[in-house]
């Protein structure tokens, strides 16, 4: 709920002039990210982003169900977002999707139909299965991240990892990846996926109120943020598949 | 019961190594050509080649580490039947795409589940493959890994498959979408060595190291 203000539950998002975590503005939460947990799916990953932890399994390519959903010129991409029962600090209910986890779904899938490669595997579907464990605010954006790596483990050839990272204002300030408070209490919060080879956008989504010149910053922060997001991204690739007496990078 | 080797592919000197740069690991998005090529895993754009899957980059190579299997006309498959129709059979590939026999070319029937080997003969606009000379395996393993590993598990001239099949006394099968039908000999010791080329294909001075693994497994038995 961006913008509630008035509230007098609301906490302080700021101190002496810092974030109430002690970070900088444009300074993101330690990331760390497992490349190929599991061994059924193509491909795997974990991505543990502050107090986040979400699990990323990707299957496919493979055949398309149900049948009369297939696309005979390209590939399908089909994500499946899911918060666990036990993945908040408030109740989240029964397991399963539920009208916020199929909109999340449903963005992940337009962010990923824009990357992969979906006409060299027509008449197919790739599967993202993305398990929020443990949520602190931005578990879509670390769905993203997950799913991006869990491509790459997989085989499945897409133009760039994408990296993604939420920026957002909280009490007066643009401010990057933001953390579960500072969602729910701060002024904004916009959600932004980078292909940062391209500079292009993959996802951009708004919540509350900014001005021009504050949106404008709040991209700039996010796509300065994202490639360190896709430096964490691209050492924990490098790592899980070093040959020895090969240079790394 | 004869083999059939595929090596065109098969990279790597296996004796006298020459000293060469090291190779690179390189990830989606990143360029490897300012032209455009046609490389396996790559995808073109702006006039320039990037990579599309994790691959290893050695000497102007793409070599991909990971990688799915599309059917290919003149490819030599293992499969496995899945399904009997009126007109025909449909094969498993391991892959994406299913393979089909027509009653009107093969007269030999098959059961679901039988292991054949094939050649591809065809494959239409959305990759499905036709084949056709079917062989049917029976008895022995079959053992599955990723396809882009394959030309090391054949090995220069079939050098490395031929190390194989001297050690262990098995008749190997190696389909080109990463199937391997193996029966007779050791077949525990050649699965050892084909699961050992998989997790070390590309690491320098393979083809000694697995001599050595067969010469001491082998005298273990």
């Amino acid at each position: 709920m961006a913008g509630n203000n008035n509230n007098p539950n609301k906490p302080k998002l700021r101190d002496g002039g810092r974030r109430i975590s002690g970070r900088g503005d444009d300074e993101l939460r330690p990331m760390s990210i497992e490349v190929g947990p599991m061994v059924r799916p193509e491909g795997s990953a974990i991505v543990n982003w502050g107090r986040n932890k979400v699990l990323a399994a990707v299957y496919g390519p493979r055949e398309v169900f149900p049948k009369h959903l297939t696309d005979p010129h390209k590939a399908l991409i089909n994500a499946r977002y899911i918060m666990a029962p036990f993945s908040g600090q408030e109740e989240h209910g029964r397991a399963g999707p539920n009208r916020r986890s199929i909109e999340v779904s449903k963005v992940i899938k337009h962010v990923f139909e824009n990357n992969v490669l979906v006409h060299s595997f027509p008449k197919t579907t790739v599967d993202l299965m993305l398990e929020v464990l443990q949520s602190d605010g931005g578990t879509r954006v670390s769905a993203i991240n997950a799913a991006s790596v869990a491509l790459v483990d997989a085989g499945i050839p897409i133009r760039d990892i994408v990296s993604a990272v939420s920026v957002g204002k909280a009490d007066g300030k643009m401010v990057v990846d933001l953390d579960k408070d500072e969602d729910n209490w701060g002024e904004s919060d916009m959600p932004l996926a980078f292909s940062v080879r391209t500079g292009e956008m993959l996802l951009f989504q708004m919540d509350g109120m900014l001005t021009i010149e504050e949106l404008s910053t709040g991209i700039d922060l996010g796509f300065e943020a994202a490639k360190k997001v896709r430096a964490i991204q691209t050492d924990a690739l490098v790592r899980k598949y070093a040959i020895p007496g090969e240079s790394a990078q | 019961m004869e083999s059939v080797d595929f090596n065109e592919n098969g990279e790597q000197a296996p004796a006298g190594r020459v000293q060469r740069e090291p190779g690179r690991i390189v990830l989606p998005g990143e360029m490897v050509a300012d032209r455009p090529t046609d490389m396996e895993g790559c995808f073109v754009a702006a006039g320039r080649t990037y990579v599309g899957v994790i691959s290893l980059l050695r000497e102007g190579k793409v070599i991909p580490l990971k990688g799915h299997y599309l059917p290919t006309p003149g490819d030599y498959v293992v499969g496995i039947v899945t399904e009997e129709r009126f007109s025909g059979y449909n094969i498993d590939l391991h892959s994406a795409y299913e393979g089909t026999f027509s009653t009107r070319d093969v007269r030999e029937e098959f059961k679901v589940g039988e292991v054949i080997s094939a050649k591809i003969l065809d494959v239409n606009e959305v990759n499905e493959a036709t084949l056709g000379e079917p062989r049917k395996f029976s008895g022995g393993q079959l053992l599955e890994v990723d396809f882009v590993k394959v030309p090391r598990i054949i090995g220069r001239g079939g050098s490395m498959l031929e190390m194989i099949r001297s050690y262990t006394g098995t008749d190997l099968f190696i389909g080109k979408n990463g199937r391997i039908y193996m029966r007779g000999g050791n077949t525990a010791l050649a699965t050892l060595a084909i699961l050992k080329i998989d997790r070390e294909a590309h690491v320098q001075g393979l083809t000694d190291r697995l001599k050595e693994f067969l010469e001491v497994e082998s005298k273990r038995a």
